[in-house]
């Protein structure tokens, strides 16, 4: 048993788990790959999911939320008000961009003609909708922002 | 560190994002990672259960209702015909936990970000079987996720068929979390137990100090974190407004009618206005292609029994039949539903009429030459069921075109591409 954990890293449970899934995984991919009859499309979409995430959006984002930090909070200023005022940006920017990540195909109308044949309506509602909300949700959070800026003043 | 144990050449640079010094936000830790996956997982299981579900309600095993053949199915029930919201409820919460689940899947894999560039990439045989399988995980996760909200959409850019992709897809994200909540749930107890499960939430910002470490456990606790801008508690509510933010959206859709108004931003959103034929569409007669006079006043519904003519009607003469009048959903599988007040002829009645004794099932075709649901075949529970009804009226009004009309499907609870729209035909099948 020593020896099995020294080889592996693990206890044989965690080898005997990582197989079974491993089984499952295997069995459902090769399914796929019968049923869908182009396996280059499914893997590249699997995979490019994770390179897609991974490399492009999560650095995306993260590269906005330090370039505000470093604007707003940089160096030595770190007084309150800066750092309220960099969340009041980064919450609403954040919850826009989730929704604009989600319902991208109808805000930017890329599946126009698919839409209208099966409901009838037009997507064109919906640009509208998210530029609403996203002025909502940066405007509520900038009056949030004044009403604590008046509260941080009168603080001592 | 276990430095001691670590291969004198690594075969990664120590540079970027491959260096520990590189993640510096203090909020990353194991206790994030866990709070952020114990609201994960029970979304996750209420929009796996409610998949398979909606895999069940289609009665794969019946005429030619299956999509694709599959290998194994995890299906070993006949889908009831009732009680009628069923499958508004079971597919509504499909999407609404999918769409809840999406913010803090992406919260999740922010926090364990780090992991990705780890040095050493392979500490043992262990810990590379558990890179590989986290590698399926966020694949198969991501995928999911995203051919379902590109489904909802009806945008589909993936250029393979939309059904089997998701539901293999999801044995693929499922298998590997298995093993991955397997081998990390002590990840989980031991940050629970050193942090306390909520006592984090409750620092401001001066008390808000970067995650520590656990001992022994290779985690995303940062090495040397920067000063903390955010608290905890505000990460995991915009996380959590996110959810919500998107839960309504989906919510919206589903229940519809005044809370419609909700799902701002969801395909489903829109009204149509305030006439008996106002409500949602999902195939417009104009886009399927059939042609004029098959449902002009020439339209008959032929009845067959096992391949043998039986009768054929007019709708006058079906307008003459005994009709029911019965208040049911229409749910779709793309996650909205709208319940209308439906007339027509009972399904039983119309095997009486063929002089049908025992229908096992019973296939509906309709007029369309070509979709995937041009057909769909019902199970004997629901022939027989009392609201199952060929519906040629809606909200005392005939059915526009849009609805299906001469006549369409309208059965409690089953999914709505089941509902025969334009129906030319009943094929009934009795027990030999």
């Amino acid at each position: 048993m020593r020896r099995f954990r020294y080889e592996y890293g693990a206890n044989p449970a965690h080898l005997l788990m990582a197989l079974t899934s491993f089984a499952v995984v295997a069995w459902a991919l090769a399914q796929a790959l019968e049923v869908l009859g182009d396996p280059g499309r499914f893997l590249i979409w699997l995979g490019g999911a994770v390179v897609l995430h991974d490399l492009v959006l999560l650095p995306a984002y993260s590269a906005l939320g330090l370039l505000a930090a470093g604007a707003l909070t940089g160096g030595e200023q770190r007084g309150r008000l800066r750092i309220a005022a960099l969340n009041h940006l980064r919450v609403p920017a954040l919850l826009s961009g989730l929704a604009l990540l989600v319902w991208f195909p109808l805000v930017l109308g890329v599946a126009d003609s698919t839409f209208e044949r099966a409901n009838g309506l037009s997507n064109e509602i919906y640009l509208e909708r998210w530029l609403l909300l996203t002025a909502v949700l940066f405007a509520g959070s900038a009056l949030l922002l004044a009403l604590r800026a008046r509260r941080l003043a009168r603080a001592p | 560190m276990g430095d001691a144990r670590r291969p004198p050449s690594p075969p990664l640079p120590d540079a970027g994002p491959f260096r520990r010094a590189f993640w510096r936000s203090p909020l990353r830790g194991p206790w994030l990672a866990s709070i952020l996956s114990s609201a994960l997982l029970p979304l996750i299981a209420i929009c796996a259960l409610t998949g398979f579900l909606s895999h069940a309600a289609y009665d794969p095993d019946l005429g030619g209702n299956s999509l694709f053949d599959e290998g194994v199915d995890l299906y070993f029930f006949s889908w009831p015909a009732g009680p009628a919201w069923l499958y508004a409820v079971t597919q509504g919460l499909h999407i609404i936990s999918g769409l809840a689940a999406i913010p803090i899947l992406l919260a999740k894999l922010w926090a364990v970000i780090p992991q990705l560039w780890e040095r050493p990439a392979v500490r043992s045989a262990a810990h590379g079987v558990e890179r590989l399988g986290l590698a399926v995980l966020v694949g198969g996760s991501l995928f999911v996720f995203a051919t379902g909200v590109l489904n909802i959409q009806l945008y589909y850019p993936f250029g393979f068929s939309f059904v089997p992709a998701h539901y293999y897809g999801a044995f693929v994200f499922l298998g590997a979390l298995a093993l991955h909540v397997a081998v990390k749930i002590r990840v989980a107890r031991r940050a629970f137990r050193e942090r306390g499960v909520t006592a984090p939430l409750r620092d401001d910002l001066e008390h808000t100090e970067p995650e520590p470490p656990l001992d022994g456990l290779h985690t995303t606790a940062p090495e040397s974190p920067a000063p903390p801008t955010m608290t905890r508690r505000l990460l995991l509510g915009t996380v959590g407004a996110g959810s919500v933010g998107l839960g309504l959206m989906g919510t919206g859709q589903v229940v519809g009618g005044p809370l419609r108004d909700l799902a701002l931003l969801a395909p489903r959103g829109e009204g149509f206005g305030d006439g008996p034929n106002d409500f949602q569409v999902n195939k417009t007669f104009d886009s399927v292609g059939i042609p004029m006079e098959k449902v002009g006043p020439g339209w008959r519904l032929r009845l067959e029994v096992d391949g043998e003519r039986r009768a054929s009607l007019a709708r006058e003469e079906l307008l003459e039949l005994a009709l029911i009048t019965a208040s049911l959903p229409i749910a779709c599988v793309e996650g909205w539903s709208t319940t209308q007040s439906w007339t027509g002829v009972r399904i039983s009645e119309l095997a009486r009429l063929a002089g049908v004794r025992d229908a096992v099932e019973m296939e509906a075709r309709s007029a369309q030459s070509s979709g995937a649901f041009r057909r769909a075949t019902l199970n004997r529970g629901q022939v027989d069921a009392d609201d199952s009804m060929l519906a040629l009226r809606v909200n005392g009004a005939d059915l526009s075109l849009d609805h299906g009309f001469p006549a369409r499907l309208i059965v409690p609870a089953l999914p709505g591409v089941h509902c025969t729209k334009w129906v030319g035909k009943l094929v009934f099948k009795e027990r030999a």
